[in-house]
């Protein structure tokens, strides 16, 4: 444990902690370009020069380069420092453009800052500034290579920590060039972090480029609602309309990064189809008018055929604030629970996956980067859980084994074992994996029709018994079957934002989906209260009989279909105007701020008109209130008795959460000690029992194929093509070819796809992505369940 | 020549051209590796190399035995040896010559030289100017290996090496050994600094010797005839060995000679290399390759060794001798040295992308008469900062400026005051000018000559 003294400061640090980083921890910022916390030391800038006075460097050096010793003295405001780092600076500027005005990175630059704080303000240099041409680098990143400063931490990024090649430094002495061999889009689909990382305006954020100057945005810590991760970021908001998204530093999850669909996936919130007006009967209507609507559709089915009569149904994109209110409120009411789940037994594997957290065995992120064998089951890193990819890559590159098993094909960027097996066997893989190093009788025992795995998952045994700290990423689906060695640390991937939420909340009894199906279908459902969710999309075969009801109240941000098919529709406030609680997977709880007011974006309003407004008049567009609050409304309406705060209360009465405050949550979030298997729980009988045909797996596309995203203009149209992905042995047999368009039955009309042949899916197993078109398939299809059409 | 300085690795250099294998043996070729391989262990062939004191010949002087224990002595595996001909350093053609004087002597001390560390595979970087040379060692690796001294079971013993040559795709940087093992790895060839060795992480992250072809040259002298009789090839009293000699400039015959360790700077400029052409008045010399500064006439009896260079503030680097005359201008001399440096780089580190093209700016336009008394300040002020760069590139590329403006400060302020070169010399481009085969990126404004990929 080093002692040292930077500035007068005394500071200790572990072994092999940077000057630089010490300084840090000490409260002395020492000037940087191309360190970075989460890319480490490159000593190309040559920036953070400081002065060694004792110990055992000294003189004039590099404090990223130098490793913290024991009775180091150091001195930042060194006058040769200060000399030194003025001459960096000024040979910087000697080819850096001096139009900061009309840079977007202007005000909110690090070379811009150092320039300024470091005391360099005449040129001297009589020589002409060099000049590039830019490429296009796709709709997300702006290239503008005059301003480069060659601090390497984009390429260092790029193709060190994200494993991407496509980007990268060409050339070499003062004509290195940082782009492609030819321009197009960048390959890396965390390639929006280059924005926030570059220290100039070389990369800059192309969505939010001259969209608002970062000062005159509101800013607020928010958490992402793309994935479960629950990634931290910072939305940044202006004239009511959220202009961008930057990632914000959590360490237990996140660090410094967040995937590119978190960060340009936020553009649903001001998309001009966003649903903003109340609806009663189909048409617009004042919100008093909606609810008392709403609350008289409700409260006649009720009367007339009983309280059962009213079913609820709840999102997993809702903040656990919603979840609770609409809980609160179905049971004041007496209607069935709300159900959020496709079928109880995923509501029981969710909370079991949670569960399972225990002390000793829960896992963040960052614990996982640190991991030296992992084994990730039934979870495609880069479509269910994105920043899981660079975390996995983190620990390959110390050295750690990666094996995942999941039908789907997976593209990673680091070296791992794959093992494309249909998800009923998953269960097995996790024998294997706790099995110990001989583990060969029973691979050959549970594997007996795929003796080409068996050197795969005999490396996956010994890996993982070897392991120190071995850790597993696993589908809720498969908590049942989790080892039960504290050795093993565990990660949840869960569906979305919302689904840890509501496996917490969500009562026991709650029913699924399917039940709720079965019920509409028997008659015994007449109205449905539905909270941020698309019923098309989350219970298709209740979406299929919607005309059956009395009564639809749809409350909701986004234009789902189901928003068309409401008699009484409430807009909801988005994450940006509410704030809330969420729970990650890795089972903490977080909070998000709001960063707006609700309201359309002066951007939108007035139509065109100059001037825009009419003072006279209220702000339009904002009818959208949190979802937690229509739920009130609605339930005075009723005259019900519901509590003050639906969400403190249903932590306080909860066996896990009891202690959490949602209103005091620590800033890296806050994880309740989970009991280990819920006792009560009963087990869940086998997820998908072996069945004739084809397993159908479903794909999320990395852009647009959340709920959010899809209705988010600049992600929209990036989902992909429709393709039914199929292993060639599977092909022959059925006698497809690559390129061959099927039909796929899905209920009534049968979805078309082409086919792609690809030896890393499963056998017996068909591939499609997570698109509306596909959302109605069976989960399996039987022998005519994929036909061959002929092409018109 | 005179005929009492031992020729050791130019005895065949009569011939004229190279020696042929036979020729090579006839006088005692081979009968160190014979000796060698099979009847010492690698650890006395260590021993030997360590007694003799051979240091390394590529210009920092390491002794070749210390880099060859950082080996770690419990790694199993694979081992390497690289053969840095990259020679790129202004000045010096020593390698050159001694491949094409004797390629046999070479390939039998890069051959005990793997014996010595265990390496089972060589890699022969040389740069691609070099492609005769690289033909030549191609033809000749190719009769060694034919007669058995490369290849599989080497005289019929456990001992298996063979050795390929890399052309390198020619940049000075390569000759840096991380630089090196990077750019035959097929990655940016930017330095590596911090972390461990080459000889403990080099070539795929397995051990690797990098060595001067020159250095590996001494091996057969030295196991032949023993540490002790190396040591006494030399004049000074901390060298050992012979040096190969390259000697350019304003002399009356250049080229390439082997001398002692220790003798004289007058001695080989004015005695070997014939002295100044007639006419001409000697004025200084660059003694160890461009990348260390002049010598001033006042040193001219410096012993040319390592540490005796390094005591008096001079570097023996590669022992590149480029003599200049009273008639040469020395800005001019030390730009065209700046250009060379500038278009070289890496690339990584702020004062040498950027340090040494502003101090080349600056140069061009004392040169040109345009420069000014604060351009003498701003080169001075340039001096630690280009010393504090990420790798010796830029240090070294300070010292020939540092040496101007130590020495030859009168002829600087001349420029300025006279608004034009005293000697003559026209204006350099200092505008640069457009070639039409600018990379694309390079914008719609004509390629500045500094970045003419041409």
């Amino acid at each position: 444990m080093p002692d040292l003294i930077i500035d007068g400061r005394p500071v200790t640090v572990d072994k092999g902690v940077s000057v630089i980083e010490a300084a840090e921890r000490a409260g002395v910022m020492i000037p940087r370009f191309c360190w970075h916390k989460s890319l480490g030391a490159a000593g190309a800038c040559r920036l953070c020069a400081v002065m060694f006075v004792e110990g055992p460097v000294k003189g004039l050096e590099m404090s990223c380069m130098t490793p913290a010793a024991d009775g180091m003295v150091v001195e930042t405001g060194h006058p040769k420092a200060v000399a030194f780092r003025r001459q960096i600076i000024e040979l910087l500027m000697a080819n850096h453009p001096h139009d900061c005005p009309v840079c977007d990175e202007g005000g909110h630059c690090l070379l811009q800052d150092e320039t300024i704080s470091g005391g360099h303000s005449l040129r001297r240099f009589p020589g002409r500034k060099r000049t590039y041409q830019d490429q296009n680098l796709g709709p997300f990143i702006q290239h503008e290579m005059n301003r480069c400063i060659h601090c390497y931490r984009c390429a260092r990024f790029y193709q060190d920590y994200c494993g991407y090649r496509d980007f990268g430094p060409m050339q070499n002495a003062n004509r290195v060039y940082f782009g492609r061999f030819e321009d197009g889009p960048l390959d890396n689909p965390f390639a929006g972090n280059l924005a926030d990382l570059c220290p100039t305006g070389t990369l800059t954020d192309k969505p939010g480029r001259f969209v608002a100057r970062r000062w005159d945005c509101q800013r607020a810590p928010s958490v992402c609602l793309h994935c479960s991760l629950g990634c931290n970021v910072t939305a940044l908001s202006r004239y009511r309309r959220v202009a961008r998204i930057e990632a914000r530093d959590n360490a237990a999850i996140n660090g410094a990064f967040i995937c590119d669909r978190g960060r340009y996936g936020f553009g649903y919130q001001s998309a001009q189809e966003r649903p903003r007006a109340p609806l009663a009967a189909g048409r617009p209507a004042t919100p008093e008018e909606a609810l008392r609507a709403a609350a008289g559709l409700l409260a006649a089915a009720a009367k007339r055929h009983g309280p059962d009569a009213v079913a609820v149904v709840g999102g997993q994109r809702s903040t656990m604030e919603t979840q609770a209110a609409l809980i609160a409120l179905a049971r004041a009411a007496g209607w069935r629970a709300p159900a959020f789940f496709a079928a109880a037994r995923e509501q029981a594997q969710a909370r079991q996956a949670l569960y399972a957290l225990t002390p000793p065995r829960a896992r963040s992120l960052a614990d996982l980067a640190k991991a030296d064998a992992v084994l990730v089951v039934g979870v495609s890193p880069l479509a269910d859980a994105p920043m899981l990819t660079l975390t996995l890559r983190q620990a390959a590159r110390a050295g750690a084994a990666i094996f995942l098993a999941d039908p789907r094909p997976l593209a990673l960027p680091l070296d791992h074992v794959h093992l494309p097996l249909a998800p009923r066997q998953l269960a097995a893989v996790l024998a294997v994996a706790a099995a110990g190093e001989d583990a060969s009788g029973l691979i050959q025992q549970k594997f007996p029709l795929a003796p080409e795995l068996w050197p795969r998952l005999e490396a996956l045994a010994q890996a993982m018994a070897k392991a120190k700290r071995p850790a597993l990423a696993y589908a809720p689906a498969l908590a049942a079957s989790l080892p039960g060695d504290d050795r093993v640390g565990l990660f949840p991937v869960l569906a979305q934002a919302g689904t840890a939420g509501a496996a917490l909340l969500a009562p026991t009894d709650a029913p699924g989906l399917d039940e709720l199906a079965a019920e509409l279908a028997a008659g015994r459902i007449k109205a449905v209260i539905a909270v941020e969710t698309d019923l098309f999309a989350a219970a298709p075969a209740l979406a299929a009989r919607l005309d059956a009801l009395e009564a639809l109240v749809v409350l909701d941000h986004l234009p789902t279909p189901t928003v068309a098919a409401a008699q009484v529709f409430l807009p909801t406030a988005t994450l940006f105007e509410t704030g809330g609680t969420l729970a990650a997977s890795d089972g903490r709880l977080q909070r998000a701020e709001p960063v707006q007011a609700p309201g359309l974006s002066v951007l939108a309003d007035g139509a065109g008109d100059h001037p825009p407004r009419d003072y006279a008049r209220p702000l339009p567009g904002t009818d959208p209130a949190p979802a937690a609050f229509w739920c009130d409304r609605l339930g005075r309406a009723l005259s019900l008795e519901l509590p003050r705060h639906p969400l403190a209360e249903a932590l306080a009465a909860h066996p896990v959460l009891a202690d959490l405050d949602p209103v005091t949550l620590p800033a890296e979030g806050q994880r309740p000690t989970y009991p280990g298997r819920e006792p009560a729980t009963p087990e869940s009988p086998p997820a998908q029992p072996a069945a004739e045909g084809l397993a159908v797996v479903m794909e999320t596309p990395f852009f647009g194929g959340d709920e959010l995203s899809r209705y988010a203009p600049l992600t929209a149209d990036k989902t992909g093509p429709a393709v039914a992905l199929l292993h060639p042995d599977d092909a022959a047999g059925l006698n497809l070819a690559d390129g061959a368009t099927v039909a796929l039955d899905c209920g009534d009309a049968p979805a078309t796809a082409a086919v792609r042949l690809h030896p890393g899916v499963a056998r017996g197993v068909v591939v499609v992505p997570r698109l509306p078109r596909f959302d109605a398939l069976p989960p399996n299809l039987g022998p005519c369940g994929l036909r061959r059409r002929e092409t018109p | 020549m005179q005929v009492d300085i031992p020729q050791v690795l130019f005895k065949n250099r009569h011939l004229g051209r190279p020696a042929t294998i036979d020729e090579y043996m006839a006088g005692g070729g081979y009968e160190a590796l014979r000796a060698t391989i099979g009847q010492r262990t690698p650890a006395e062939v260590l021993q030997l190399v360590l007694d003799a004191d051979l240091r390394g010949r590529g210009g920092a002087g390491f002794p070749a035995g210390r880099k060859w224990q950082g080996i770690p002595a419990d790694h199993v595996g694979t081992r390497y040896v690289v053969i840095n001909t990259d020679e790129m350093e202004p000045g010096t053609f020593k390698d050159r010559v001694l491949v094409n004087v004797d390629p046999h002597l070479v390939i039998e001390g890069i051959i005990l030289c793997a014996y010595a560390v265990g390496a089972c595979e060589g890699v022969f970087f040389i740069r691609p100017s070099y492609e005769g040379d690289a033909k030549l060692i191609e033809q000749e690796t190719q009769v060694a290996r034919e007669r058995g001294y490369l290849g599989k079971n080497i005289l019929g013993t456990e001992f298996c090496f063979d050795v390929h040559v890399h052309r390198s795709a020619g940049r000075y940087i390569c000759g840096e050994a991380s630089a090196q093992i990077k750019a035959i790895s097929g990655l940016r060839p930017n330095p590596r600094k911090g972390g461990p060795r080459t000889s403990v992480r080099g070539l795929w992250d397995c051990p690797t010797i990098v060595n001067n072809l020159e250095t590996l040259a001494n091996l057969p002298g030295i196991v032949r005839n023993g540490p002790a009789w190396f040591k006494s090839l030399a004049r000074s009293e901390s060298g050992s060995g012979t040096k190969l000699y390259s000697v350019s400039g304003m002399v009356a015959r250049p080229g390439c000679y082997e001398l002692p360790i220790g003798v004289t700077i007058r001695d080989i400029i004015f005695t070997h290399a014939g002295g100044m052409p007639p006419g001409k008045t000697f004025k200084t010399v660059i003694p160890g390759g461009a990348s260390t500064p002049y010598l001033p006439e006042t040193l001219l009896d410096l012993e040319m060794d390592f540490d005796p260079m390094k005591k008096a503030g001079q570097r023996f680097g590669t022992a590149s001798l480029m003599v200049f005359d009273k008639d040469t201008c020395l800005v001019g001399a030390t730009l065209s040295l700046m250009e060379f440096f500038a278009r070289e780089s890496c690339g990584w580190c702020t004062p040498c992308r950027e340090g040494i093209p502003y101090v080349r700016e600056l140069l061009r336009r004392i040169e040109g008469g345009e420069g000014t008394e604060e351009h003498i300040g701003m080169l001075q002020e340039m001096l630690p900062v280009l010393d504090l760069a990420y790798c010796a590139f830029a240090p070294g590329a300070a010292e020939p400026l540092r040496g101007l403006l130590t020495h030859f400060m009168d002829e600087v302020r001349a420029h300025i005051t006279e608004k034009r070169c005293p000697f003559g010399n026209p204006p350099p481009h200092v505008r640069g000018k457009a070639c039409g085969t600018r990379p694309p990126q390079f914008g719609p404004t004509p390629c500045p000559e500094d970045q003419c990929p041409i």
